[in-house]
């Protein structure tokens, strides 16, 4: 008897932690479906990632007046100035569900003489900021680290999200700096801005009063099949929802613009009940962000499909386009 | 045979109930609205002091982060593309009142009570205040990119990924074809 009693408590509390846990909202993805190391043994590995590191110098990509490269890798990278850059910046780009941390291990610039190296914490263009200053948990100039003030004190620095850039200014011909990128995996991702004009994402908020946005720099045909929001728990029942998005605490919105940050941009639609099956709408801005409103009493979840738009496409075919809400990019 | 099962029942029922503050399960911890995520971003002696500062001038570092909002912020209405004339005139106009902004943010900061007690760090922590006040007058550094090259650079850097992704997968060929 004692023993059938416990046998039926260690069901409640398998029961108990499976419905309050939120294992259910992970996507477990299959070992060689990304990584085929995962396949290899111990051995196999060790003699494959010996000696890998990925190492190149830093492109002078150049642009007007300054310098310019993107990565997207991990490895060691070395920037040596031929000649006098005066603005110049790197941008770091990874997988949605990466973090980006970025390790100095030589610099040499000439502070005092008005040199810098600074890491900014996400990507800023023209003034405008990804993610935007409403959904970055620090304020703009603590965004910024700079090598010259905290650089040896600092030698690593991680980013809160898939992106980050660094500033460099090296007016010595000779000076520059070495560092080494790494990936660390990043379990919720919230800001995200996508490598490839197509993809697809499922974005989970989980619990948590923050604005999340996902950011497309391309004209796309977005389609979100999947919406969340709320979290039907136990015996609860959801309110009968209301005509309209107004004084709804969660809910999704499409916005589209021809800058970077999302506050700046033009809200093309609101989603504010879940749902599931397609909708789907053509932008024909030059960026394009979803961005996912949440309380942090419910646990949201959106997933959402997009692909490149030809725009001639999209011209002789209007169907829910909203291209007269952008400019033409140059 | 009653009690375990009335025992079984009464923990069911606790588990359904509405329980907003039983967060011991969730994964993540909930931050609260509008506090600071502290990730590996600072060290832990700017975060002490950042605290502190929090702590001790609330309103000078509120009144930072909208100066910050308002020199990035060059437009407030989304206009469509950002032109570097519009830049530059916009400029002017928050310049202005920077300036005020700095006398009015500084005059706030002499009001401010010290506590005895801390007096000496009071005293060096408002003058990194006033230092970060400073240099919060310059604009945030930043270039005048187009999508359009941002997006060449971005092709750039992802084919240079799918050469790296198929010179591992040759040498994964390479090993296990041994």
């Amino acid at each position: 008897m004692p023993s059938a009693f416990q046998f039926q408590c260690h069901l409640v509390l398998i029961f108990l932690a499976a419905s309050k846990g939120e294992t259910r909202y992970l996507e477990v993805r299959d070992a060689g479906e990304n990584d085929p190391f995962l396949l290899l043994s111990e051995d196999l590995k060790r003699e494959l990632s010996a000696g890998q590191i990925y190492r190149r110098s830093l492109r002078e990509f150049l642009w007007c007046s300054g310098c310019i490269d993107m990565l997207s890798i991990e490895g060691q990278f070395t920037f040596t100035a031929n000649q006098p850059q005066l603005h110049c910046a790197t941008f770091f780009i990874g997988e949605p569900e990466e973090l980006i941390t970025i390790h100095y291990d030589f610099v040499n610039i000439d502070c005092q003489g008005g040199d810098f190296l600074k890491v900014f914490d996400g990507w800023i263009l023209k003034g405008e900021k990804f993610p935007s200053s409403l959904d970055h948990p620090l304020s703009t100039s603590q965004r910024y680290v700079d090598f010259c003030e905290s650089g040896n004190i600092q030698r690593s620095i991680r980013s809160s999200q898939n992106v980050a850039m660094i500033f460099f200014r090296i007016q010595l011909p000779g000076n520059g700096f070495t560092v080494t990128v790494k990936k660390i995996s990043n379990l919720f991702p919230c800001n995200v801005i996508s490598q490839t004009p197509s993809g697809r994402f499922t974005m989970v908020i989980p619990h948590q009063h923050r604005n999340c946005s996902f950011s497309i720099i391309y004209p796309v045909v977005i389609k979100i099949s999947d919406l969340i929001l709320g979290h039907l728990n136990g015996l609860f029942l959801k309110k009968k929802p209301s005509a309209s998005c107004a004084g709804v605490g969660d809910f999704v919105e499409l916005l589209g613009g021809a800058g970077l940050d999302p506050s700046k941009m033009f809200p093309l639609a609101d989603l504010c009940h879940s749902f599931h099956g397609s909708a789907q709408m053509k932008i024909g801005c030059d960026n394009t962000v979803l961005r996912m409103v949440s309380s942090g009493k419910h646990i949201n979840r959106v997933t959402f499909e997009y692909h490149q738009l030809d725009l001639q496409e999209a011209e002789t075919r209007k169907e829910n386009s909203i291209e007269e809400f952008c400019f033409p990019s140059i | 045979m009653k009690i375990p099962l009335l025992v079984s029942t009464g923990i069911l029922l606790v588990a359904l109930l509405p329980c907003q503050e039983c967060r011991a399960l969730s994964k993540s911890p909930a931050p609260a609205p509008g506090a600071l995520h502290q990730p590996d971003f600072f060290q832990q002696q700017q975060r002490q002091q950042q605290q502190q500062q929090q702590q001790t001038l609330p309103v000078l570092l509120r009144m930072g982060e909208e100066y910050f909002l308002r020199l990035g912020n060059l437009h407030k209405r989304p206009v469509g593309s950002f032109s570097a004339s519009s830049s530059s005139t916009s400029h002017l106009q928050p310049e202005a009142s920077a300036s005020n902004f700095f006398r009015a943010a500084v005059q706030q900061l002499q009001q401010l009570p010290e506590r005895s007690p801390g007096d000496r760090e009071d005293g060096e922590a408002e003058g990194e205040a006033v230092e970060r006040e400073k240099r919060s007058e310059e604009p945030p550094i930043s270039l005048d990119l187009t999508f359009h090259l941002l997006r060449e650079v971005l092709e750039m850097a992802r084919a240079e990924q799918l050469a790296q992704q198929a010179h591992s997968n040759r040498k994964l060929m390479e090993i296990i074809g041994k």
